[in-house]
């Protein structure tokens, strides 16, 4: 009996030291449906998210689940990973933090959603694709895998390019250069008044900025090219040139850059814009919003431009960047999810967007009907009115990764090793090297 | 026999949870990142190709890791040995003297302790800030007037000692209070003896105090190597993420950019098997050669 008893109190500890392991949220079944969409809490906000979400749930008579993080990528890796609790939407964009989107469509975890562009807009009798801005859901990174099919969905447009103070030009009398040799030109009479002519927040701006750079030496077909990993095309003089460009550039940076180009103190070389320690930094329209409570010289007035041309009959380009939302393998209500993509493309649902979250312009045709005259987005998104031409950014997917070589992330070898460059730690000819015989281990990878 | 017998399974019985739990969490995990080190894996899909040792091979080959190991190690170093230092000194002061406001110091050197990690990195980027850091401020009184500023977290031969600068001041406290809690349990009469026979302050530092808290040091020593290891990560993600073009990268920074950023989580997994087994030996070798006979009051 006493060892019975002596038996019953350990097994009885045991139990309870267990019990915290099991789980216990079975869900009540219920008859309605509920959408789950688990995304980003970044710089557009979430406002527009939870309009567009009421609406949707009002017309559909579904639920909508919100799942917005900071941190949303570690939040969602581990479920992905176990298979349990999937979303049957993922807004993050492909770059961001942590990397979850580009794992994702490396490792083909992506459904292909090609039928939204033939849906109609719920609500609306016209269809997905008259209500997107044409080429939009054309871009590389939106089709990574040379099938042809669309397996992201473009949102939140933006145009990027190199911001300054107007006010300062104004102040100064100096023209926005429109060449690079103009541009270099302006830099020595800056740097004769103590004023550096560029700064760059982190390396991973230079996807934006050096594709630009890329289509302005090298032209669009050479540049698709090289997005596809076209050893002949980056050995090219032309693709070099663009090297050379960002090269030059180190003797005119600003000389604390570096030293902040960090997650943590970007934004004080964004300020350096502001307080005209420097003329030009590489950014995108969410810029303003970010450096809105920031202190500012006397005058300052946000102005933005497209690179400067490498000759005065070439084209100057302007990196539109997106953010994209997508359907991961293992979502549960893949067809609402379809009619909810196909519903963000609504007018109704881009106003929301615009208004209710942080002036989020969304690719679609009447997008830009929201941004009123005095806002100053009106500025930025008429840069391609003003001749100014777009071009995507991203490189294509990879079938093998390459173990150690890190070519295209922010921190890699082709944008990460400005930072060296800059501090001349490094001169363009080891960059350039470095980077092509890195292209040769992924190419020799990927045969 | 039979009582014994029973003694037995009691324990057992009574160990089974720790034991459960215990290979659940650690053992089984450990020996799961040794498995998916051999991988070709991406991380997130079922596509899992064998490639033995393959993973260790280009580790071998790769400058990135080589440079990440040598961060570490001169992080493992330098920390241990200066925090060990300030370390004892301050507490030998703090025990042994009368020094006034001898809380208020305890105190003062605890605090970074109470700081998290984040916290700190962010007072310390700001100290180290290029234009108007308290650093630079103070350097600039004595250099001409358009003098640049030291770019503390921009040089690369500069921002690995700026980390180590990091978090020696952030584990001095720690640490100082683990050796005064071992220097108060000296009896005091070792010391009146010692100052009797003539003995001066800085003898019976190093032939009573240093020896009877030996022992407290060598555990430290370990908590010196894993500790690094594990913080290092947390400062250079926080302070420089691993830059200026990888200059400050240390062996978990390199991990996660591998495992997350890279999409290449086998490999990642292999850097974190070196890892485990490094900080393994280490501790090992360093417990072995610091080994003495044990002295007792």
């Amino acid at each position: 009996m006493k060892k019975f008893m002596k038996l019953a109190c350990v097994s009885a500890v045991m139990l309870t030291a267990l019990a915290g392991c099991g789980s216990s949220d079975k869900k009540a079944d219920t008859d309605e449906k509920v959408l789950k969409i688990a995304g980003l809490n970044g710089g557009f906000g979430t406002g527009g998210w939870e309009a567009v979400a009421k609406k949707f749930e009002e017309m559909e008579g579904v639920k909508v689940e919100l799942e917005f993080e900071k941190n949303i990528s570690d939040v969602l890796r581990p479920r992905i990973q176990a298979g349990e609790d999937i979303p049957d939407i993922i807004y993050l964009a492909i770059g961001g933090e942590g990397g979850l989107t580009d794992t994702m469509v490396k490792e083909k975890q992506i459904q292909p959603i090609d039928d939204i562009l033939d849906m109609t807009i719920p609500g609306t009798e016209t269809k997905v694709s008259d209500n997107i801005i044409p080429g939009f859901t054309d871009a590389l990174n939106l089709r990574p895998y040379d099938d042809g099919k669309l397996y992201l969905a473009p949102l939140n447009y933006s145009p990027c390019g190199l911001f300054y103070n107007a006010g300062l030009f104004k102040e100064k009398g100096w023209e926005v250069p429109t060449t690079w040799d103009e541009m270099f030109a302006l830099g020595d009479k800056a740097k004769a008044e103590g004023i550096s002519l560029f700064t760059y927040p982190t390396t991973g701006y230079f996807d934006a900025f050096f594709s630009a750079l890329l289509n302005e030496t090298a032209g669009p077909d050479a540049y698709e090219k090289m997005m596809h990993y076209d050893e002949k095309t980056w050995e090219s003089a032309e693709a070099k040139q663009a090297f050379e460009l960002v090269g030059k550039l180190a003797d005119y940076i600003e000389p604390n850059t570096v030293a902040q180009a960090n997650g943590t103190d970007f934004s004080k070389n964004q300020q350096a814009i502001l307080d005209n320690k420097a003329l030009f930094i590489p950014n995108g329209t969410w810029l303003p919003g970010e450096m809105e409570k920031a202190p500012r010289a006397e005058g300052f007035e946000w102005g933005m431009m497209a690179l400067p041309k490498v000759s005065a009959d070439g084209d100057a380009y302007s990196t539109t960047f997106t953010e994209q939302m997508y359907i991961p393998e293992g979502a549960t209500n893949v067809d609402l999810a379809k009619k909810f993509m196909a519903y963000c493309y609504s007018d109704e649902a881009a106003t929301l967007f615009y208004t209710k979250g942080k002036s989020a312009v969304m690719p679609t045709i009447h997008a830009s009907d929201n941004i009123k005259d005095d806002d100053i987005n009106k500025v930025f998104y008429s840069i391609y009115d003003n001749g100014a031409k777009a071009n995507a950014v991203g490189f294509a997917a990879l079938e093998n990764q390459v173990e150690g070589v890190d070519l295209t992330t922010g921190e890699g070898i082709l944008y990460g090793t400005v930072n060296s460059v800059m501090t001349k730690d490094k001169t363009v000819d080891q960059w350039y090297d470095e980077f092509i015989t890195a292209l040769k281990k992924v190419v020799e990878a990927n045969k | 026999m039979n009582n014994r017998k029973q003694e037995r399974r009691f324990v057992w019985l009574c160990l089974a949870p720790a034991i459960l739990l215990f290979t659940i969490f650690m053992v089984f995990p450990t020996l799961n990142v040794f498995r998916m080190s051999l991988l070709k894996w991406g991380g997130l899909s079922a596509n899992q190709e064998f490639v033995g040792f393959n993973n260790f091979l280009i580790l071998f080959k790769d400058m990135n890791f080589i440079r990440s190991c040598q961060n570490t190690i001169l992080i493992i170093v330098l920390v241990a040995i200066i925090t060990l230092i300030f370390a004892v000194v301050f507490a030998a002061i703090l025990t042994r003297e009368k020094v006034k406001g001898e809380n208020f110091f305890r105190i003062i050197f605890y605090i970074p302790n109470v700081l998290s990690v984040v916290v700190i990195s962010s007072i310390f980027s700001a100290i180290y800030d290029p234009s108007n850091g308290l650093l630079n401020s103070i350097i600039g009184l004595f250099k001409p007037e358009n003098w640049e500023g030291i770019k503390f977290l921009g040089d690369q031969s500069i921002v690995i000692y700026a980390i180590i600068g990091t978090m020696i001041w952030q584990a001095i406290g720690y640490y100082m209070v683990m050796y005064m809690a071992s220097m108060s349990s000296i009896p005091e009469h070792l010391y009146e003896s010692a100052s009797l026979d003539g003995a001066n302050k800085i003898q019976q530092f190093f032939k009573i105090t240093l020896p009877l808290i030996w022992g407290n040091i060598r555990t430290t020593l370990t908590f010196y190597i894993i500790s690094s290891i594990n913080l290092s990560f947390l400062f250079v993600k926080v302070m420089t993420g691993g830059g200026p073009d990888g200059a400050s990268e240390v062996f978990l920074s390199y991990l996660y950019r591998q495992a997350y950023d890279n999409a290449t989580y086998g490999y990642g997994m292999a850097i974190g098997a070196i890892v485990f087994i490094f900080s393994f030996a280490l501790s090992a070798i360093v417990n072995h050669i610091t080994l003495r006979d044990d002295m007792e009051f």
